[in-house]
């Protein structure tokens, strides 16, 4: 009797279970409780290291298409009509001297080539060969300004809601070297469904932090006040801005 | 009430009742939430990056209201339960486990994230917690299997299958109990959390040997998988155990604290 009771009473608290949680999940103040751990986690573990480089025949020749996939815009179907020619990477804000840089003279800056993985937040890996300039090279162009606290990279696609993709490191994420404004993915130029012409490479976090369609480069103090104000597309849904776990 | 033919014994402290409970709550929420991460990739690969031909298992669904199941290659027809199921929405989709048992209970693997990174480093200081002041009161030695339990194991399982009339003379736990006790809390425990660990690609660049060490991220993701279900056969045997041995007993002494001797 009392063990068909416990047995009874474990199966109705589980059962009770899910409601409760996915109650609790809707609750703002306690997802926000949930997230705390996300300074924790930045503090202990941050972006210090390097990611593993792979060889050669690691890489995959078909790279898997992480996010949205080619935009279907009018704007961006003109850029890829011209094959980019018309195209400026705008990089502004906290710096002193803000520039538009066409894709030949990103092009004609020093390159680096890093083959390293990528592991999207939904659980998958793939190991790409990434050829582009160095954010920090960027960075040394236009010389961030001392407010300069985050670097905000605004992108070409939306979501169909009108909400459109952006994502941002801090000063530190931004001048680690293998942060990279990839141009090439295995030996050729980017293709649209892999953020042509500029994307973003940051192999020590999570794919959604290397933003595709780079449009314009924004250093900012506080990305308080862009969009949902939590530093990025995914993280006003609910996703970490600190994506290294 | 049974006859009290011994006097009750203070057996469990606050602190080890405390962390007892607490891992209870934190072992359900993570899997649970750690359900909802998995069925945003379906797969597991022994592999570092993803790789079909190194896949172990996968969950999917091939067809409108099919669910399918491949263990090893071998394919099985799981409509209901797994790949075709409920999708906490009021209906039924291709979700690898069921919304009733993944946090939260729909597709959300935002939340089923920050549920999981919450509770691991709750289930992480709760064990630290508990590993120090069982060290220090000198409690640990009861529970750690040592070598001269080694010989005493077989002889506990044979009186369970009731081969022998009598346990071989034991302490507060049996062999048993400390073989899985000790398997549970310094192997399978500590496993789950680095393999946790390895996935993140943060950690992966401070410390990458301990990602190639598993066998790569994917790899990791399985390990952690399989102590996942570890702990769930650690579970439901002990859950048995606590039914068939006295449950009241049992439960008021790692509420209370009392145990009964019989």
């Amino acid at each position: 009797m009392r063990r068909r009771l416990f047995i009874a009473s474990s199966v109705s608290a589980l059962a009770g279970c899910g409601p409760l949680s996915s109650g609790l999940s809707q609750n703002e103040q306690f997802m926000r409780v949930l997230g705390s751990v996300e300074g924790l986690n930045h503090r202990l573990i941050g972006t210090r290291g390097l990611a593993r480089g792979y060889r050669e025949r690691d890489v995959d020749r078909v790279f898997r298409v992480n996010g949205f996939a080619t935009p279907s815009d009018a704007a961006y179907a003109r850029l890829l009509a011209d094959r980019f020619e018309s195209y400026r990477l705008v990089v502004e804000g906290a710096v002193e001297r803000p520039r538009a840089f066409t894709l030949s003279q990103l092009r004609r800056m020093p390159q680096q080539t890093q083959i390293t993985r990528h592991d999207c937040v939904e659980g998958w890996s793939a190991i790409g060969k990434w050829s582009g300039v160095r954010l920090d090279d960027l960075l040394g162009a236009v010389g961030p300004r001392d407010d300069a606290r985050y670097v905000v990279f605004r992108c070409m696609d939306n979501d169909g809601a009108g909400n459109l993709y952006y994502e941002s490191l801090d000063m530190h994420q931004a001048h680690h070297p293998q942060a990279l404004l990839a141009l090439r993915l295995n030996d050729a130029p980017l293709d649209p469904d892999h953020g042509a012409p500029v994307r973003l490479r940051v192999p020590t976090q999570l794919g959604y932090k290397s933003a595709k369609w780079i449009a314009r480069i924004e250093v900012v103090g506080s990305f308080a006040r862009i969009a949902g104000g939590h530093g990025g597309y995914w993280e006003d849904q609910g996703y970490e801005w600190y994506a290294g776990i | 009430m049974k006859d009290a033919r011994r006097p009750a014994i203070y057996r469990y402290a606050f602190l080890t009742r405390a962390s007892h409970w607490l891992w209870v709550l934190a072992l359900f929420i993570l899997v649970g939430s750690g359900l909802q991460i998995f069925n945003a990739s379906p797969n597991l690969d022994a592999s570092d990056k993803s790789d079909p031909a190194r896949r172990v298992l996968a969950i999917g669904s091939p067809a409108e209201g099919v669910g399918t199941t491949t263990i090893f290659g071998r394919t099985f027809v799981t409509t209901g339960w797994l790949g075709w199921t409920n999708d906490g929405m009021g209906s039924r989709g291709a979700h690898a486990f069921p919304a009733t048992i993944t946090i939260p209970g729909f597709k959300d693997l935002a939340g089923g994230r920050r549920w999981h990174l919450f509770f691991a480093w709750v289930a992480a200081l709760c064990w630290l917690a508990w590993l120090v002041s069982a060290a220090i009161k000198g409690s640990l030695r009861e529970m750690v299997l040592r070598p001269s339990d080694v010989p005493k194991l077989w002889p506990m399982q044979a009186y369970y299958l009731k081969l022998r009339k009598t346990p071989p003379p034991y302490g507060i736990y049996n062999p048993l109990q400390k073989a899985s006790y000790t398997a549970v809390l310094f192997v399978i425990a500590p496993l789950v959390v680095v393999t946790g660990l390895a996935l993140s690609p943060g950690i992966d660049a401070i410390a990458n040997p301990l990602t190639v060490l598993f066998g790569g991220r994917q790899f990791a993701r399985l390990w952690h998988f399989a102590g996942m279900l570890v702990l769930l056969i650690f579970f439901a045997v002990h859950t048995f155990q606590v039914a068939t041995q006295g449950v009241v007993n049992q439960m008021r002494s790692m509420i209370t604290g009392w145990y009964q001797p019989q």
